[in-house]
């Protein structure tokens, strides 16, 4: 009896460690594409296929969405990004890391601009709707060689770029943001980039 | 005498006639009241829905609503839960364990609630919950709604509808797309006497059906609306929620705009009408707003109204 008490006793004790050592990473997406509660909860259920994922979060205005999932299972980046796809959504920027705390990123990281870099402040027209929006608008902007940072005003719709002029210009970053499919002052999207936005993103159209 | 007399007749005449023009008189005055009182009947003082209240429902996301005669049930998609709350919006008790209710409906003091978490339907009454029995498979029920024996589903990612009339065999229509009787994200639908009628969410309009599943016609397509979420019919109106326009806007059932409501509102998700007052639900800052058929108030704030209308 007093045998089996201990056992009990030992188990009860050990469990819990061995679930306490149970360790996740945790994964950090920039999704394209969620306007409203139906998106959020959409992109929420299909991760649900991912059996084990714990801490979903999703913040509606701006598209972060992380969650934690178990480190024996090794999950990609890649895994992550189709899945995102796979609930008809567009995965911008990712970032996982792991619990011995590496870090990987979905995408190379931009070269960095040399410190000494004498930077130009320029705005420009870009139309949009919502903070989905501003979020492709600023990375079309900021994915350029030569642009520092990027800002845009869903209310204003003026996109305001610092950049090194040595590099790069404000025609090349409102190319870059037409071919993401905003309309900007001298470039107009295409048809076909348009169609693609989803539905919120579905601004009025520039008239040239 | 006969002089006399005369003078008699003729003070009498004058007297007749006095009270004859008195007489006239006071029927042209009596006329005239008449008259204006007509007029001033038929220029009664516009109206329009206007907001009378608004009530924070602290920590409920609200979704979808729905009435029984317990009260307000709140949908809270965020906190995966039904919420109960009485006229001023004190929570009176909660249906826990749910994922992520939507747009829900309620029939003979039965809720169903379509749960956009795990593809199933809840029929909840006070004996508890059971799952809606379905042939076809659902994938994100975002809406639902029951009409006597009739039902109708808005089936989110499969971009269709499903209905019965009869409570079991179902018919479904609509596919992804933007043409009329398509769909692009579905989220609410109502079933009103002669049609069913659709938030056609990503098209950014509304469509209308007959009971065969018929395209009858496209409401709102020509107001920028960005998602149109939430939708309710009422005998002479159909009121729609534009979420990230913040504002709902309302058509007669000919789809003539007839006002646009944007006080107090932002990021609505849902709208009732019960009792004659109007509640529309703020998605992100948990906040219920109630608006009255009122006088249309002088001045700027005027705006949001396009047309007066009569309204039962």
């Amino acid at each position: 009896m007093k045998k089996a008490m201990l056992l009990i006793i030992t188990i009860l004790l050990v469990v819990p460690t061995l679930q306490a050592q149970k360790t996740y990473d945790h994964f950090e997406v920039q999704v394209d594409g969620l306007g409203c509660p139906f998106c959020a909860y959409g992109l929420e259920k299909k991760f649900k296929e991912f059996k084990g994922i714990k801490k979903v979060a999703i913040d509606i205005e701006t598209g972060d969405f992380s969650f934690n999932y178990p480190t024996e299972k090794a999950l990609t980046l890649e895994a992550v990004k189709q899945q995102v796809v796979k609930a008809g959504y567009t995965p911008n920027e990712g970032k996982v890391t792991r619990y011995d705390g590496t870090v990987e990123l979905l995408e190379p990281i931009k070269e960095a601009m040399a410190t000494d870099a004498k930077l130009t402040v320029a705005s420009t027209f870009v139309a949009g709707n919502c903070g989905m929006c501003e979020a492709r608008i600023v990375k079309a902007a900021t994915d350029i060689v030569g642009v520092a940072n990027a800002s845009w005003n869903k209310d204003t719709k003026i996109l305001e770029v610092n950049y090194n002029k040595k590099t790069t210009n404000m025609d090349v970053v409102e190319k870059a943001v037409a071919k993401a499919g905003h309309d900007t002052k001298h470039h107009k999207a295409s048809d076909g980039t348009y169609n693609e936005l989803p539905g919120c993103c579905a601004y009025e159209r520039v008239d040239y | 005498m006969a002089l006399i007399m005369n003078y008699q007749d003729v003070a009498l005449m004058s007297v007749l006639t006095i009270k004859r023009r008195k007489m006239k008189q006071i029927f042209l005055i009596l006329i005239s009241t008449i008259l204006l009182l007509a007029g001033c009947a038929k220029k009664e003082a516009p109206k329009s829905w206007q907001l009378a209240k608004t009530i924070q429902i602290k920590g409920v996301n609200t979704i979808g609503m729905a009435i029984t005669t317990e009260g307000l049930w709140l949908s809270d998609g965020d906190h995966n839960r039904l919420v109960l709350i009485d006229r001023d919006g004190k929570q009176q008790r909660t249906v826990d364990s749910l994922e992520r209710p939507m747009h829900i409906a309620s029939e003979n003091d039965i809720l169903y609630v379509p749960q956009y978490g795990n593809d199933e339907i809840s029929v909840v009454d006070v004996n508890g919950s059971q799952v809606l029995p379905l042939k076809d498979s659902l994938d994100a029920p975002a809406g639902i709604s029951v009409y006597q024996k009739e039902k109708a589903i808005a089936d989110f990612y499969n971009h269709r509808i499903l209905y019965t009339k009869d409570g079991t065999n179902y018919i479904s229509f609509g596919k992804e797309g933007k043409a009329e009787g398509d769909f692009y994200y579905p989220t609410d639908v109502q079933i009103t006497a002669n049609e069913i009628w659709v938030a056609d969410a990503y098209n950014n309009r509304i469509q209308v059906f007959d009971k065969n599943g018929m395209f009858l016609k496209i409401i709102g397509a020509d107001q920028k609306m960005n998602a149109a979420t939430g939708l309710f019919v009422s005998d002479n109106e159909v009121f729609i929620t534009d979420y990230e326009n913040d504002r709902v806007l309302v058509f007669d059932h000919e789809g003539v705009l007839k006002q646009k409501l944007s006080e107090g509102i932002e990021k609505p998700t849902e709208i009732i009408q019960d009792n004659g007052l109007l509640y529309i639900s703020n998605f992100r800052n948990s906040e219920l707003n109630i608006f009255a058929w009122e006088v249309t108030p002088e001045g700027p704030e005027t705006h949001d109204h396009d047309h007066d209308h009569d309204h039962n």
